[in-house]
C-alpha cells in the first residue's frame, strides 16, 4: 500500500518536475511545478509529517506558486526564450554536469541504509504536529524568532524594492513629459 | 689664558662668516666685517704667538679642550684645538696673508651682485683653514680638510653662471674626494693600531688622553699583508697620508684640478689655491712626520712624487697663454718642491718654503688679479703688452714677486728653495736634486715670459683702456711685496763662520720638527743664482725681442723651436686627456649603456614586461567573466560536483 | 514501509532536474522556479531522514526552509520585477552588464 501510494506519487513528482523544465510557456511550468510540490505534500504525508503536509499545501502549493504565476502575468513574461541561445554551448555541459550530480547523488543514496522504516508504538506518536509545535518553541526558539524577522525583512526589502521602482518611473515620465 | 685666547683665533672668522651670513646684505659692510674679523684674527694670533714664545721651550704645546666630540668604545675624539709652533706659523700665514686678501677682494669684488655671499665664503674658508692647521686630532683636522674642500668648491664655482667654472669646482670637489677617501683610511688605520686620534698627550679631566705621535716606536716592528710581502704599519698608514696630501695639495697624479680652479675670483685663487689650502697636505704630512720618517719606502715615493710635480707644473707652466694658468702651475710646482722637501727629510726646509711661497704666490696672484682687473677681464696674455707704464705698482710688485719666485738673491724664494736644493745635496738626493734644479730654471724663465709678455712691448688688443687698480687692491700688494722681500731672512742659514745665528724658523719649529739647520752651499746657491738670473733674462729677452711675432690667438715663438714638445707642455702632458680617455670615456660610455640600453631595455624592459605579463594574463582571465549568471552557475555545479565526488571517494 | 533509498533516489533525481533547470532555461521565472524544486528536493531528503531516525528535528528544519523559502521569493520576484522595469526581459542572458 505505502509503495503502491510512494510510485504513484513520486511518479507525479517526477512527470511535474521534467514538464516544468520542457515546458515553453512559463505559465505552464509554474502549474506543473504545483502538480510537483502537491506530489510532494503527499509524500510528506507518507513520511507522517502531517504538518509538513499542510504547510506545504499552503505555503508552497498555495501562496508561492500564486505569487509565481501573479509576477508571470504581470510582467508577460511566459514566453522569453524566442531569440537563439547565445551560450547554447553551456546545454550539453549542463545535461553532463546534472547527470554526473544525479550520479553521484544516487551513489550516496545507495549507500545509505536500505532497511525498512520501524513501524510499531513509538513510530505511531512520531510527527505529530504537537511534538512539533513544542519543539519549535523550546529548543529551536531562537531560529524561529530569527526567522521571524527574516520575513519582516523581507517583507520590508519588497517594498522599498517597488518604491524606488515607481519613483523612478514617476522621473521617467516626468522627463518624458 | 692662552687656552681660550687661541679660540678667538678660528671663531672670529667664524662670527664674522655668521654674521655675512644672516645680518648683512651691504657690499660694504659685508667686505668691511669679513676684513676686520680676519685682521682681529691675525692680532690674536701675534700675541698668541708672542705668548707662545715666552714660553719655555719645551712647555710650547697648548692644548684647548672645547667639548667632548665623539665618545664611544674606546674612541675619544674631544673638539679641541692646540698651539704649538708649527700651527703658530701656519696661523700666522693664513691669517695675515689672508687679511692682505679680504681688503684686495673689497676692491676685486666691487660691484659683483653677490658680493656679501663672496665674504661669508671667504670668512668661513678662513675658520676652517684655522680649524685644519689648529686641530690637535686627525678627525678635527678632517674637518677642517673638508671644510676648506667645500669652500674651494664653492669659491670656484662662485660664477656657476660660467660652465666653465660650474665644471672646474665639480672637478676640484672630485678629484678631491680620491685624495679624501685615502685620507679617511689612513685615519682608521691610525686609530685600529695606536686606538687614538690625538697628536700628543693631552691632559684632560685628570686623565692623560694619548696622542699616537709620540707611539710611532710601539709598532716600528709591526707588519700587515701577505707572508711574502710584508709591508710595514707605517708605511702603510703614511702612504694612504700622501695620497691624501696629493689629492689636496695637487701633486701627481692628483694635480688636474688646480689650473682648472683658476675660473674662480682671483683673490680665492690666491687665498685658496696658492698661499693657504692647497699648503694643507703639505702642513698635514709635517705634522705626521714622525709617521713618514718610520717609512723610508714611503719618504722614496714622497720624493719622486714632489719632484716628479715640480717637474711636470713646472714645464707646463711655460706654455700657458692664461695669466693665471701660468701661476696655477707655479704653484703646483713650487708645492712639488715642498713635498720633495718632506720627502727628503728637510721639513723645515718644505714650512719655510710653504711660507715664502704663500706670501709671494699671493702678491704673484694679486698682481695678476689687478691686471686683470684694470685690463676688464682680460686673462689671455696675447692681448696685453706694455702695461707698465699703465699700472706701475703693479709692475713693480709683481716684479718683486717674480723675482722671488724666480729665486733671485736677496728675495724669500731664492732661500727657501735654497735650503731644500742644500738638503738635496747634503744627503745625496742626486736625481732628485738635478730634476728640482731642472725645475728652478724653468721657474725663472715661465717668470721672465711672463713679466715681458704683460708688462713689456706694446699692447697687442686695444679693446680695453688699462688702468691701474685702486689703492684698496695696491696697497696689499705693496705690502705682499715688501713681504716677498723679507721673509726669506727668517730662516737664513750660515753663511759664513762666525756669523751669528739667524735661522730663526729651524729654531722656532724645533720643538716640533727637531731639526738642525742646514749647512749653506756656496754651490748650490751660486748655480742656482746664476741660473736664475739666466733663465729669468732670457725669458724677458726672448718675448720681448719676439714681441712683433706674438699675435693674439696665435701660436707663441718657441713653437718654432719645439714644436710639438710645446703642446704638449701647453696641455700638462696631456693627463688631463689620460684622465678623460682612461677614466671619463669608459664611465661615460657605461653611463650610456646603462642609460640608453640597459635602463629603457633592460630595467624597464622587467618592469614593464612584467607589467605586460599580467594584462596578459588578465585578458586570458577575463573572458571567464562572461557576465552570464548561468555560466557561473555551470561553474559553481561543477565544483560542487568534484567536492561530493572527492567526498564519496575518500571520505567516509 | 518503503526503503529509505527510494525517497533518496527521488530526491536527488528532482535536485539533478533542478540543476538543469538553472543551467538550462533562460526565463528568469522558470530558472527561479528550479530553485524552489531543488529546495523541495532537499526538504524530501530532510523529511525522510527524519521519519527514519525518528527525529523531529528534521522536520523542523523543513519548516524554517519553507519559511525562508517563503522570504526567498517575495524579495526574488520583487527583484525581477526591478530588473524588468529597467530591461524590460525575463531573459537572464541579458543581464550580463557585469561582463569582464
Amino acid at each position: 500500500m505505502d509503495l503502491a501510494l510512494f510510485l504513484i506519487a513520486g511518479a507525479v513528482a517526477l512527470i511535474g518536475a521534467v514538464a516544468m523544465l520542457m515546458a515553453r510557456n512559463a505559465v505552464h511550468s509554474a502549474l506543473f511545478l504545483l502538480l510537483n510540490f502537491a506530489a510532494i505534500a503527499v509524500l510528506f504525508l507518507l513520511l507522517q509529517s502531517p504538518f509538513l503536509f499542510a504547510i506545504q499545501l499552503t505555503v508552497y502549493a498555495g501562496a508561492i506558486m500564486v505569487l509565481f504565476l501573479f509576477v508571470v502575468m504581470l510582467l508577460g513574461a511566459e514566453q522569453v526564450e524566442d531569440t537563439p541561445d547565445r551560450i547554447a554551448w553551456q546545454r550539453p555541459l549542463g545535461l553532463l554536469l546534472g547527470l554526473a550530480l544525479l550520479a553521484v547523488a544516487v551513489i550516496a543514496g545507495l549507500r545509505t541504509g536500505t532497511t525498512p522504516l520501524p513501524g510499531g508504538e513509538a513510530v505511531a506518536t512520531f510527527g505529530n504536529p504537537a511534538s512539533l509545535g513544542a519543539l519549535l518553541f523550546t529548543r529551536y526558539m531562537l531560529p524561529f524568532q530569527i526567522t521571524g524577522v527574516i520575513l519582516l525583512i523581507a517583507v520590508i526589502g519588497v517594498v522599498v524594492l517597488n518604491q524606488r521602482g515607481r519613483q523612478s518611473a514617476e522621473s521617467g515620465q516626468a522627463t518624458g513629459d | 689664558m692662552l687656552t681660550w685666547l687661541i679660540w678667538l683665533i678660528p671663531l672670529l672668522p667664524l662670527v664674522g662668516f655668521l654674521l655675512n651670513v644672516f645680518f648683512i646684505r651691504q657690499e660694504r659692510a659685508a667686505g668691511l666685517v669679513a676684513s676686520a674679523m680676519v685682521v682681529a684674527s691675525f692680532l690674536v694670533t701675534l700675541v698668541a704667538t708672542f705668548i707662545l714664545g715666552a714660553l719655555p721651550e719645551e712647555e710650547r704645546l697648548i692644548q684647548s679642550v672645547a667639548w667632548d666630540w665623539i665618545t664611544t668604545g674606546s674612541l675619544y675624539v674631544p673638539f679641541a684645538i692646540m698651539l704649538d709652533p708649527l700651527t703658530a706659523v701656519m696661523t700666522l700665514l693664513v691669517t695675515g696673508v689672508g687679511a692682505l686678501i679680504h681688503i684686495y677682494s673689497i676692491g676685486y669684488m666691487h660691484g659683483d651682485p653677490r658680493v656679501v655671499r663672496y665674504f661669508a665664503y671667504l670668512n668661513l674658508f678662513v675658520t676652517m683653514m684655522l680649524f685644519l692647521v689648529m686641530a690637535n686630532n686627525m678627525l678635527l683636522l678632517f674637518l677642517g680638510w673638508e671644510g676648506v674642500g667645500l669652500c674651494s668648491f664653492l669659491l670656484i664655482g662662485f660664477w656657476f653662471e660660467r660652465k666653465v667654472a660650474a665644471a672646474a669646482a665639480v672637478k676640484a670637489f672630485v678629484v678631491n674626494r680620491i685624495g679624501d677617501a685615502a685620507f679617511i683610511l689612513a685615519m682608521l688605520a691610525i686609530f685600529s693600531n695606536f686606538g687614538t686620534l690625538n697628536f700628543y698627550d693631552l691632559e684632560h679631566q685628570g686623565q692623560v688622553v694619548p696622542g699616537f705621535l709620540e707611539r710611532i716606536p710601539e709598532i716600528a716592528g709591526l707588519t700587515f699583508g701577505p707572508a711574502w710581502q710584508p709591508i710595514a704599519i707605517a708605511t702603510g698608514i703614511s702612504f694612504l697620508l700622501l695620497i691624501g696630501a696629493s689629492g689636496k695639495s695637487a701633486q701627481v697624479p692628483l694635480f688636474v684640478w688646480l689650473p682648472d680652479a683658476m675660473a674662480g675670483p682671483t683673490p680665492v685663487s690666491a687665498l685658496i689655491h696658492a698661499a693657504t689650502m692647497v699648503t694643507a697636505g703639505v702642513y698635514m704630512m709635517a705634522r705626521t712626520e714622525p709617521l713618514f720618517v718610520a717609512s723610508p719606502t714611503t719618504q722614496s715615493w714622497v720624493v719622486w712624487i714632489g719632484a716628479l710635480t715640480a717637474f711636470i707644473a713646472g714645464s707646463a707652466a711655460i706654455a700657458q697663454w692664461d695669466i693665471k694658468r701660468v701661476l696655477a702651475y707655479s704653484t703646483v710646482s713650487q708645492l712639488g718642491f715642498m713635498v720633495a722637501a718632506c720627502g727628503m727629510g728637510a721639513y723645515v726646509a718644505a714650512i719655510f718654503h710653504l711660507l715664502t711661497h704663500g706670501v709671494f704666490k699671493a702678491l704673484l696672484f694679486l698682481g695678476s688679479g689687478s691686471v686683470i682687473h684694470g685690463t676688464h677681464e682680460t686673462q689671455d696674455m696675447r692681448k696685453m703688452g706694455g702695461l707698465r707704464t699703465a699700472m706701475p705698482t703693479t709692475f713693480w710688485t709683481y716684479v718683486v714677486g717674480a723675482a722671488a719666485l724666480a729665486g733671485v738673491v736677496p728675495l724669500a724664494g731664492f732661500w727657501s728653495k735654497d735650503e731644500i736644493l742644500a738638503h738635496a745635496v747634503a744627503y745625496g738626493y742626486w736625481p732628485q736634486l738635478i730634476i728640482l734644479f731642472l725645475t728652478s730654471l724653468l721657474t725663472a724663465f715661465y717668470m721672465g715670459r711672463q713679466v715681458a709678455l704683460i708688462f713689456y712691448g706694446q699692447q697687442r688688443d686695444h679693446h680695453y683702456h688699462a688702468h691701474e687698480s685702486s689703492r684698496v687692491m695696491t696697497v696689499p700688494l705693496v705690502v705682499l711685496a715688501v713681504g716677498a722681500m723679507l721673509a726669506g731672512f727668517l730662516n737664513l742659514p750660515t753663511l759664513f763662520s762666525g756669523m751669528p745665528a739667524a735661522h730663526l724658523l729651524t729654531d722656532w719649529l724645533h720643538p716640533v720638527l727637531h731639526e738642525e739647520a742646514g749647512k749653506f752651499n756656496l754651490m748650490v746657491a751660486l748655480l742656482a743664482t746664476a741660473g736664475a738670473v739666466g733663465m729669468g733674462y732670457l725669458g724677458w729677452w726672448a718675448y720681448t725681442s719676439n714681441a712683433a711675432k706674438i699675435k693674439v690667438g696665435g701660436k707663441d715663438p718657441a713653437y718654432h723651436y719645439t714644436g710639438d714638445l710645446w703642446d704638449g707642455m701647453e696641455q700638462a702632458w696631456y693627463v688631463d686627456v689620460l684622465y678623460n680617455t682612461v677614466v671619463i670615456a669608459p664611465f661615460r660610455g657605461l653611463g650610456n649603456f646603462l642609460a640608453r640600453v640597459f635602463d629603457p631595455q633592460g630595467i624597464d624592459g622587467l618592469v614593464v614586461g612584467v607589467g605586460r605579463l599580467f594584462g596578459w594574463i588578465a585578458g586570458g582571465l577575463r573572458q571567464l567573466q562572461s557576465g552570464y549568471v548561468r555560466t557561473y552557475a555551470l561553474v559553481f555545479t561543477m565544483g560542487a560536483v568534484l567536492i561530493l565526488g572527492f567526498m564519496l571517494i575518500f571520505a567516509r | 514501509m518503503v526503503p529509505t533509498a527510494y525517497y533518496i533516489l527521488l530526491s536527488a533525481a528532482l535536485f539533478a532536474i533542478g540543476v538543469l533547470g538553472v543551467l538550462v532555461r533562460r526565463n528568469a521565472m522558470v530558472v527561479f522556479m528550479s530553485v524552489e524544486l531543488m529546495l523541495n528536493a532537499a526538504n524530501l531528503a530532510l523529511v525522510t531522514f527524519a521519519r527514519e531516525r525518528l527525529s523531529v528535528d528534521g522536520q523542523v528544519l523543513v519548516f524554517f526552509v519553507i519559511t525562508v523559502a517563503a522570504a526567498e521569493v517575495a524579495v526574488g520576484l520583487a527583484l525581477l520585477v526591478a530588473i524588468f522595469r529597467t530591461k524590460r526581459t525575463a531573459d537572464v542572458d541579458e543581464v550580463s552588464t557585469l561582463r569582464g
